[in-house]
């Protein structure tokens, strides 16, 4: 009874789709295509690279614009250094007693920090001091500090990066590296951990350990620091403080996390540059594509519409003809192109099209493409390419459908 | 009943130059007719032919067939009329060439969306009443001229039309193959439907079962 009920409505659905689709008029347009199948071949072969190429600008940017979002999320309120002829130098950590006095201040921290260049390995790290019981100036600094400690009475002890962890393993320093100093001399220091942080590009290259140990490596005085950041209660008091600040000490440079956005999309708008005139080649194609389509059908392709008239069909008949056809090859290159997009920067990382784009790698050792699932992407994707190919099918199609079909055919 | 109104076509060459296809034509065909037009290349006949299937508009003018002004008919309800009361047999059989004898034949059925068994069947009665069934499956173009056009006759036959309109039917073919074509033609009349027929080709002059033979001399109706 129930098995008769199922095939009742499978029967009623049947009906239903075929009173709505003409599977007849699909099952032509499969064949118009196989009967052309080299040249539609390769139209669905372009057609799937450029979607390729397109969406992997996208997934890419997208990768990065997240990872940037959450980077300068993260990046401090204000940060003050000591500049001399116009150069960065190290500045008085005590001024931090003096910041915290100015109002609206909450917080202020003497950084220590620089970038240590593995000449084996040819790449720069990011080397982060920290007091473990102040108040840290980042979340995933407080975290980590939390986790691990850096204090060790008998030896120094450094918390790496996933990325710095896999470099040194790479040349052989499982536990431990020596750092060389200003003055030749070495300073070991034990590897206590890895660590996973917000962001991986901040994290990837980065090694933290206590300010002291840091201050040796770099043959820095005690009572200095590499710059000072301010936290503001009030964000929108930041420009206030900075001003009050820059009014204090005259010899200072305080940068705001508002200029350091700014420096940062910067960096990010060139390389979109880039890849904005790759774009640009592949939609440059696409349209020689389209335009070599729209600029009208062979004789074969005229007369067949001219002899489906004759025999019937009507207009409206034709161009469903057309647009299925059409529809089939773009839709189907463009899950293509959009899959293979997915395996290559999701899975692959990107090979080639990623250095272009992260084009500070040999300061990122290490930076994989976060996943993120765009909606508005895929639309983008799909209503640059499907709808542009199929008006440039359909448009020739009626203009030869509306003609008489006697001057067709003849 | 297919009535021809003062029919004039003229066909434009460029800005400058026009060809008078028709002139003022005068002509009507009762049901169940079999009217062979003849006369020489270029007379008219073939015109006469595309103006009755609503192919192409006349001039000046009217096509009036059972009451129904071709003619005026738009486009889309030109097709319409044509899918359902005209099957037309071409010189050049028109078919397309990289599909299979069945799916040339179904290709007037396709807009009309029907039930799988109803087109069937459809298919399956003119494959038989044409002889062509044992060559369903064979690519179109790799038949000889003759399969060619059992297919073509298939074709305009598959949806019962009232009317079927062959141009040259025969030119194509050696003499067996047009006597040949002359019975299928015996057949198709006797199943009541009205038939034109343009030839230049004397097989069709003189048959006992043709009711007129009308002489198209250029443009005009001797």
């Amino acid at each position: 009874m129930l098995f008769q009920l199922m095939l009742y409505l499978i029967h009623t659905m049947e009906i239903k789709m075929r009173d709505k689709i003409n599977l007849y008029l699909i099952e032509y347009a499969i064949n118009a295509i196989l009967r052309d199948k080299y040249k539609n071949f390769f139209i669905l072969s372009i057609f799937t690279m450029l979607t390729f190429l397109l969406s992997s600008v996208f997934f890419i940017t997208n990768s990065i614009k997240y990872e940037l979002d959450l980077t300068l999320d993260s990046l401090p309120q204000i940060i003050v250094q000591k500049t001399k002829a116009g150069r960065v130098y190290d500045i008085d950590a005590d001024i931090v007693d003096d910041i915290l006095n100015i109002s609206g201040v909450n917080n202020a921290v003497a950084r220590v920090w620089g970038y240590y260049y593995f000449e084996n390995i040819g790449v720069n790290f990011t080397l982060v001091g920290v007091e473990e019981f102040e108040k840290q100036y980042k979340n995933s600094l407080e975290k980590i500090v939390q986790k691990t400690t850096l204090e060790d009475a008998n030896r120094s002890i450094m918390l790496v990066g996933r990325g710095v962890k896999d470099m040194m393993s790479k040349s052989y320093y499982d536990k431990y590296f020596n750092f060389i100093k200003p003055d030749g001399s070495l300073k070991k220091v034990f590897i206590g951990g890895v660590f996973d942080a917000d962001t991986q590009l901040e994290s990837n290259d980065m090694i933290v350990m206590s300010k002291d140990t840091l201050r040796d490596i770099f043959d820095m005085d005690a009572s200095k620091a590499t710059d000072i950041v301010v936290e503001v209660s009030n964000p929108k008091e930041i420009p206030t403080v900075a001003l009050k600040i820059k009014q204090k000490y005259p010899d200072v440079r305080v940068i705001t996390n508002d200029d350091l956005r700014v420096s940062y999309e910067n960096i990010f708008d060139y390389k979109s540059g880039v890849f904005l005139a790759l774009f640009i080649i592949s939609l440059f194609t696409f349209f020689m594509i389209v335009y070599d389509k729209a600029s009208g059908l062979s004789g074969e392709q005229k007369k067949e519409i001219g002899i489906l008239k004759a025999i019937g069909w009507r207009v409206d008949d034709v161009l469903k003809e057309k647009f299925y056809e059409s529809f089939i090859i773009s839709f189907f290159s463009y899950l293509l192109g959009v899959s293979f997009a997915f395996v290559f920067v999701y899975i692959l990382q990107a090979p080639w099209l990623r250095d272009i784009f992260v084009g500070y790698s040999d300061l990122k050792p290490v930076f994989e493409l976060p996943f993120v699932l765009d909606i508005e992407t895929l639309l983008l994707v799909f209503f640059l390419s499907v709808p542009i190919y199929i008006s440039a099918t359909i448009i020739p199609s009626w203009r030869v459908a509306t003609l008489e079909a006697d001057e067709v055919i003849r | 009943m297919i009535q021809l109104k003062d029919i004039t076509k003229r066909y434009e060459i460029n800005k400058n130059n026009t060809i008078t296809a028709l002139k003022d034509i005068n002509l009507e065909i009762k049901e169940g007719e079999l009217i062979v037009l003849k006369g020489a290349s270029g007379s008219g006949k073939s015109t006469i032919l595309s103006l009755i299937a609503g192919l192409s508009k006349p001039t000046s003018g009217e096509v009036v067939i059972d009451a129904k002004h071709i003619s005026k008919l738009p486009d889309n309800f030109a097709s319409i009329f044509r899918r359902d009361n005209i099957g037309f047999i071409f010189q050049k059989y028109n078919l397309i060439p990289n599909l299979s004898v069945e799916e040339n034949i179904l290709l007037p059925l396709i807009p009309l969306n029907l039930d799988t068994k109803v087109a069937e069947l459809k298919l399956q009665k003119v494959m038989d009443k044409f002889e062509i069934i044992h060559k369903k499956n064979n690519i179109v173009k790799n038949l000889s001229g003759g399969e060619q056009q059992r297919v073509a006759i298939a074709r305009a036959n598959v949806n019962d039309p009232k009317i079927i309109l062959a141009d040259e039917p025969t030119a194509n073919l050696d003499k067996k193959l047009s006597i040949s074509f002359i019975e299928i033609l015996k057949q198709m009349k006797s199943s009541n439907k009205t038939i034109i027929v343009a030839t230049h080709d004397p097989l069709f002059f003189g048959l006992d079962f043709v009711d007129r033979e009308i002489e198209i001399s250029r443009g005009n109706i001797i």
